[in-house]
């Protein structure tokens, strides 16, 4: 696999892309329907959605290596959408990058980021998402959401949301949180039996599970969130 | 009869945040008992059903809780729950990405794992979700839901007599269940503890008002005001508090 991607999606066309980090978990390397799954440490694509395309990227950070996932998207033609979503798992020393320049160059174009991880013993994480609305996109709507749970006082999280919006009637918003395993939430899981290892898993599971809803109901899902939730368990 | 004694607190006193809540509360529930802790806003008694399930943001600076015969104190929220002990939330917590049927799975197995016994099969599983939710007149379709996540306040509370229900509790402590809820929600939940009652089970029911004890006939009432319980005793007092408030008790 290239690792240093250049794709056009020509008008109303659709791509659909996953991006594991490095060569394993082997479980995901099954058929991916629609889904073209890439394995990949370092990634980086340029992609150009022209009039009526759409893009939906799910990048997966996995423990045991460095990674950095860089996408520069852009809009380019009236109707454009892309959704680009992620997780990071950084439980030891791993150092995770990701970076995103969603360039709206044509107005009436969509898209969201959302990307959340978990970062751990002394490992980093670095998120620099960028929008740029040009003065002509108008009717732009784009969000970003970038999420963290920082559970080691020697880990580290840098996370660089940015706007640049030249035109005036858009919707953009962006929001970065970096926080840790919510105490209230641990006491009811272990107030109803499930001990402080498990509610903590699921805790971890639960902050991650808006992300996947990249991904339509099915066997595909489920095979990555059992994978995921797997990877959280012997991990953290 | 010591042998019917399921819960003794003695001069238990708990603190958060350095600021000292409960100031030496004796209490002791008997099996088959439901018993009522009333008092203004403040006097701790969410700090006392929360230092009772083991809530970790208290620190306990005095007294003893024996439950069943064993320490309550020295154990964690988990094995509080696996000896018997639930706690009904005032706000129960939302929790997305996981459904009531993983949630009460976790849950139940996880209970099985510790006493030793089996995992249930998903069939029996699935018949018993069936059946609790029924007792509390949830449709089979709340299963699928995340836990708690766009509940309405009654939903919250049914969901919380629901658990209660899967997780078959020895004492149950309901603390505000009434809190928020419409006089059909409240109907609902107190007719879902009536049904779950039995002789060796008891019930702690922790509230500022007397709605709920119009569905739920306690047997003793205590009344709590700055830490301490300052009055106990029969049905009755909850009369006397409703006509002449808690300013009359000391």
């Amino acid at each position: 696999m290239n690792a240093n991607e250049t794709l056009t999606v020509g008008q109303g066309q659709s791509c659909r892309i996953i991006v594991v980090s490095s060569d394993g978990p082997e479980t995901l390397a099954g058929p991916g329907g629609e889904w073209r799954i890439v394995f990949c440490r370092d990634f980086s694509m340029h992609l150009v959605l022209e009039r009526d395309a759409s893009a939906e990227i799910l990048a997966l950070m996995f423990p045991g290596a460095d990674s950095s996932m860089d996408f520069n998207v852009e809009l380019d033609g009236p109707g454009a959408d892309c959704r680009l979503s992620g997780i990071y798992l950084c439980p030891g020393s791993e150092k995770a990058r990701v970076n995103v320049l969603m360039s709206h160059k044509s107005g009436h174009c969509s898209s969201g980021q959302k990307f959340k991880g978990i970062v751990s013993g002394t490992a980093r994480a670095a998120f620099t998402g960028k929008i740029v609305v040009a003065r002509d996109a108008q009717k732009t709507e784009s969000f970003q959401e970038n999420h963290s749970l920082l559970l080691s006082d020697r880990a580290k999280v840098d996370t660089m949301p940015q706007l640049e919006i030249y035109a005036d009637d858009v919707k953009c918003s962006h929001g970065a949180t970096v926080g840790k395993l919510n105490a209230e939430e641990q006491f009811y899981m272990r107030s109803r039996g499930i001990p402080e290892k498990d509610a903590m898993v699921l805790q971890m599971l639960s902050f991650l599970s808006s992300v996947l809803e990249i991904l339509p109901e099915g066997e595909l899902r489920e095979r990555i969130a059992m994978q995921i939730e797997d990877t959280v368990r012997k991990a953290f | 009869m010591d042998n019917d004694v399921l819960l003794k607190i003695e001069g238990l006193k708990a603190s958060v945040e350095d600021k000292e809540i409960l100031k030496g509360v004796d209490l002791t529930v008997r099996k088959g008992e439901v018993h009522v802790v009333m008092g203004p806003n403040g006097a701790g008694k969410s700090t006392l059903s929360s230092v009772l399930a083991g809530k970790p943001q208290y620190t306990v600076t005095g007294g003893k809780v024996t439950f069943m015969g064993r320490d309550l104190l020295g154990m964690s929220p988990e094995e509080r729950s696996w000896a018997g002990i639930f706690l009904s939330f005032q706000y129960p917590v939302e929790i997305p990405g996981v459904t009531i049927t993983n949630f009460m799975k976790t849950a139940v197995n996880s209970r099985r794992k510790a006493l030793g016994e089996e995992p249930l099969t998903a069939a029996a599983f699935l018949k018993m979700m069936k059946e609790k939710m029924a007792l509390v007149q949830m449709r089979p379709e709340f299963a699928k839901r995340e836990v708690n996540v766009g509940f309405s306040g009654g939903e919250k509370k049914r969901n919380e007599i629901f658990q209660m229900a899967m997780l078959d509790p020895v004492l149950s402590i309901l603390d505000e269940t009434d809190s928020g809820l419409d006089v059909d929600a409240l109907r609902i939940v107190a007719e879902g503890v009536n049904k779950l009652r039995t002789p060796e089970k008891s019930t702690i029911v922790i509230t500022h008002y007397q709605r709920l004890l119009d569905y739920i006939t306690p047997d003793i009432v205590h009344v709590l005001k700055d830490g301490r319980i300052v009055r106990t005793a029969g049905k009755e007092l909850v009369a006397r508090i409703e006509e002449n408030g808690y300013d009359s008790i000391n």
